[in-house]
This record gives C-alpha cells, sequence and structure tokens, in this order.
C-alpha cells in the first residue's frame, strides 16, 4: 500500500511539479492519469526513491520513502518512462543482469529470466541483441524483469508511450501478468480503464479526483459526449471543438447537424475539466 | 558491495561489447595507433618508444574519459542508471562496474600494444609491472572525471561533444606521445590536472626514457584518491 501525505516537490528553478499531494492506493492496479508534465514521473521518482521529496511523506507497505530507503529498493522494481534496454544485450542478459542486481544468483537469474520472458512470448526472441527487437518486444523485456523480481510493489511509468495499438495490448496483457501490486503512469485514457482498480487523476501537482473507473464515470451516468466543430451552446470548447454532455434523449437534437456522439470513457473525466486528452 | 552485479555489468558492458561491436574497438584504438604513426614519422623513429609507452596510457584514458558520453547516455537517454537506482545496486556497485567494464573494454588495444612493445623490445619486468600499476590508478582516475562530468550533463545533446572534447584534450595534450622534458614546467604542471599527465611522466621514467620526477608520483596519487572521492560524492543517484 502506498501512502502519501502533503508530498510537494519544488525544483531548483521554482517550477512546482507536485503541489501537497496526499493519497493512498487500495487496488492491486493503482494508476496515476494525468497529461504530460502533471507531476506523473516526478511523484513516481518520489516513491521508488530516486527523487527527494522538497516537503511531505509518503511509505510503501509502512516504510518511509526517506528513512528506510535500503528496505524499500529491496521490495520495489520501478520502470522508468522511456526506458530502453541497451541495443547490444540480449533480452535475457538484461532481465539477468537485473535479478542480480537484486541479489539473485548467476543460476536463478538465468532461470528466472527464461521463465519470465517465456510466459511473455519472448522465448523465441530472448537471445537476440535487443536491438534487432521490436518496440514492443522491448518494453516486454522491463515488464519481465518486474515479474521476475517478483518485488512486492512495481511501478511502471507511462510503459506503453510510444507504442502501436498492437503493442500496447500486447505489453497491458504482460502487466496482468504481474502479481505484485503495481502504481502505474499514464495519459492514455483507454489504458488506465482496461487495467486499473483505482484511478487518480493528478493535474497540475494536486490530485484532482481519485475513485474507480465507475466512481469517476458516475457524474456521466446516462450521458453521451457531443462533438462539434460548430459552436454549441453551453458546450466545452477544446481546441477548434465543442465538446457537450447530454442524455440519451437529449441526443436527437444535434443528429444531422454534423455532430459526433461518443459513449462516455475516461477521457470524459479530463475533458468535462477543460482538459484537452491526448489519444 | 554487491561483487555478482559488478563482475554483471563489467561482463556485458565489455566483453559482450567487444564481440557484438567490434567498429568500437576499432574506433578506440585509432587515436593512438595514428600518433604512434604520426610521431614516428616526425621523429624518424626515435620517439617510437615514448609512443607506445603513451599509446596504453592514450588508449586506456582515451576509453574511459569518452565514456562520460556512455554514461550521460545510459542515465539520460536509456533510464539504465534510475532503474538500478531504485534496487539493491549502491553508486559504488554501478561506478565499479562501468570502470572495469572499460578496462575489459581496453584489452583488445591493450594486446595490440603489447605485441608492438615485445617487437620494439621496450618491455623490462619492472618497467611492465610499473606500468600495470600506473594504469590502474589511471583508469580510477579518469573514471571518476568520467562521471562526475558525466553526472553534470543535462542533456543528451551535449553528451557526446563534451565526451569527446575531453577525451582528446586530456589524452592527447599531455605528454603521452612526446617526453615530457619538451614542454615548461609550468606547462606540465597546468598539465596535470589530467591524471595522464603524471601517468606519462612516471610511465616514461619507468621505461628509463626520460629522467624522474618525484613530484609528479605525489601528484598522480593525491589526484587520483580526490577525484575518486568527488566522483563518490558528485555522482547523481537519488536525486534532489
Amino acid at each position: 500500500m502506498i501512502h502519501c501525505e502533503n508530498l510537494t516537490k519544488k525544483y531548483s528553478d521554482g517550477f512546482t511539479a507536485l503541489n501537497s499531494v496526499s493519497f493512498e492506493t487500495t487496488g492491486r492496479i493503482n494508476t496515476l492519469i494525468g497529461r504530460n508534465g502533471a507531476g506523473k514521473t516526478t511523484l513516481t521518482r518520489i516513491l521508488s526513491t530516486q527523487l527527494m521529496p522538497t516537503s511531505g511523506t509518503a511509505s510503501i507497505n509502512g516504510m518511509d520513502i526517506t528513512k528506510d530507503v535500503d528496505q524499500i529498493r529491496r521490495s520495489i522494481v520501478s520502470i522508468p518512462q522511456e526506458a530502453s534496454p541497451l541495443g547490444i544485450l540480449t533480452a535475457q542478459e538484461q532481465v539477468g543482469m537485473f535479478l542480480i542486481g537484486r541479489g539473485h544468483s548467476f543460476r536463478s537469474a538465468k532461470e528466472e529470466s527464461r521463465i519470465a520472458l517465456e510466459s511473455l512470448g519472448l522465448g523465441d526472441f530472448r537471445n537476440l541483441p535487443a536491438d534487432k527487437l521490436s518496440g514492443g518486444m522491448k518494453r516486454k523485456i522491463f515488464v519481465a524483469m518486474a515479474i521476475a523480481s517478483r518485488a512486492e510493489t512495481v511501478f511502471l511509468d507511462e510503459p506503453t508511450t510510444g507504442l502501436d495499438p498492437i503493442s500496447r495490448i500486447e505489453v497491458w496483457s504482460a502487466i496482468r501478468e504481474i502479481e505484485s501490486e503495481i502504481f502505474l503512469t499514464t495519459h492514455y485514457m483507454e489504458e488506465a480503464q482496461d487495467l486499473s482498480e483505482h484511478v487518480f487523476l493528478l493535474e497540475h501537482g494536486n490530485i484532482a479526483a481519485s475513485g474507480t473507473v465507475k466512481d469517476l464515470l458516475k457524474p456521466f451516468s446516462g450521458k453521451v459526449r457531443v462533438e462539434s466543430h460548430t459552436e454549441i451552446p453551453d458546450a466545452i470548447k477544446i481546441g477548434a471543438m465543442w465538446i457537450s454532455y447530454v442524455t440519451a434523449d437529449e441526443t436527437s437534437e444535434y443528429l444531422g447537424k454534423g455532430c459526433t456522439i461518443k459513449p462516455i470513457s475516461l477521457d470524459d473525466v479530463f475533458i468535462s475539466r477543460g482538459v484537452e486528452v491526448e489519444s | 558491495m554487491n561483487l555478482r552485479f559488478i563482475v554483471s555489468l563489467a561482463w556485458s558492458y565489455g566483453f559482450r561489447v567487444i564481440f557484438r561491436g567490434p567498429s568500437y574497438i576499432i574506433s578506440s584504438m585509432s587515436a593512438p595507433l595514428t600518433l604512434l604513426f604520426i610521431v614516428s614519422i616526425l621523429s624518424h623513429g626515435t620517439l617510437i618508444n615514448y609512443a607506445l609507452v603513451g599509446g596504453f596510457l592514450g588508449l586506456i584514458a582515451s576509453v574511459a574519459l569518452s565514456s562520460s558520453g556512455d554514461a550521460a547516455f545510459m542515465r539520460l537517454q536509456l533510464r539504465f542508471q534510475d532503474l538500478y537506482v531504485a534496487s539493491k545496486v549502491s553508486p559504488s556497485d554501478y561506478m565499479i562496474g562501468l570502470t572495469l567494464s572499460y578496462v575489459i573494454f581496453s584489452l583488445p588495444g591493450i594486446i595490440l600494444y603489447a605485441i608492438l612493445g615485445a617487437i620494439f623490445h621496450i618491455f623490462t619486468l619492472g618497467a611492465v609491472l610499473a606500468l600495470i600499476g600506473i594504469m590502474c590508478f589511471l583508469v580510477v582516475g579518469t573514471s571518476s572525471i568520467s562521471f562526475i562530468v558525466s553526472s553534470s550533463i543535462k542533456h543528451v545533446r551535449n553528451v557526446w561533444g563534451i565526451a569527446g572534447i575531453m577525451s582528446v584534450i586530456m589524452t592527447v595534450l599531455p605528454p603521452t606521445f612526446y617526453p615530457y622534458e619538451y614542454i615548461p614546467k609550468w606547462a606540465l604542471y597546468a598539465l596535470s590536472a589530467t591524471p595522464v599527465t603524471p601517468a606519462a611522466v612516471l610511465a616514461q621514467w619507468a621505461f628509463g626514457l626520460s629522467p624522474p620526477m618525484i613530484n609528479e608520483l605525489y601528484i598522480f596519487v593525491i589526484e587520483t584518491i580526490i577525484y575518486f572521492s568527488m566522483a563518490r560524492y558528485l555522482t547523481r543517484w537519488r536525486e534532489n
């Protein structure tokens, strides 16, 4: 369980990346959603002991992130955003070296890395240098590290950024193989909706909303999204588009007027707050 | 100390690279071999022993110094270092592992120079032992500088430029490939800021090529300790 209390991070240039963030995780897969620059990576790096907070406290399974650093590091795995394997080493060598770093013997590292890579469908590719693997396969190497380490808590910072849709689905399946508590960050709402038990919305360094996907979508119950390139009264304007939320009965007003009607998704939690989402 | 990780990193990033990326080996040897050729031609062969002895030092120092680019690239672009911060690996384990990988990576060049040295009959047992000792200190000093510099690089775009400048200035400018008596004392002391200078002076002394200069021995030992200590404290691990 991850617990944060008034966690704040101010950089030396005066930029406040996190502003008194407080939350507690409850589910097995917890997802932090937010736009680029919202503070997701900063929060993940602080929780995984890579970055010192300016103030506030946080703990992982009761261990303080500033006082119990060695204990925490033994019990977590943190896969950084846009981490890339060393192209010259094979998938098995990379996972093996990671496990050795975590205290495995050479033999155990070799065996465990083989099992993890095979479980992710990389068995036939495990002895190829990483620079010969596809983007999705490269990301799976890191997921294999998380699986093989059997850490209590796994931090995955934007694990599917830049991947094509098929590779993303493959990596999602791989993430489900991890048995630990997972703290995932993403700006893909589909990813959060598909994987998470609990979602935290980070906005300008603050937790703006949290709950299960169902909780977050509750305000939109019975509604649909209407998008239009021409003005709609009382709609939210994002870029050159107007977006409004209406009940199913009200959609008839918009038919035949060049509007698009879409079902509600986690995107709308962002959009309703006047924040553009990336897709 | 996580010895298994040190061995694993050194083996993977040193030995594997030799076989899977041989062009890097040729690249690391090209500068010392080119300078050996130029010095031999310009001196009509009289300074070939200096260039051979200097080649050992130039090779290992240039590999270690240019590795600042690698270390920064691995930290900033590959996020390789971040992966290990949140684990049982300590900054010292990481630094020692990478340093040993550079030593392993330099081995083909060292073997080539050893063959050339044997052909030109420059070796005595005492000189070889002294050279090994000097090279060990040199790799610690230059790798430490490398880690200090790589930690201060904030943008990937600066990585290779800074590494290239350091490698050339700190290995070619000092009296690595020519007698140290050729430059004025003040210049020698100024150049002693890079560990390659005292290493070259001591190596020339050990091989009987130049007269002894005991001050450079003290400088070499003290600055190696200072650079190593600075690297331990200045290398970014958990960031503030």
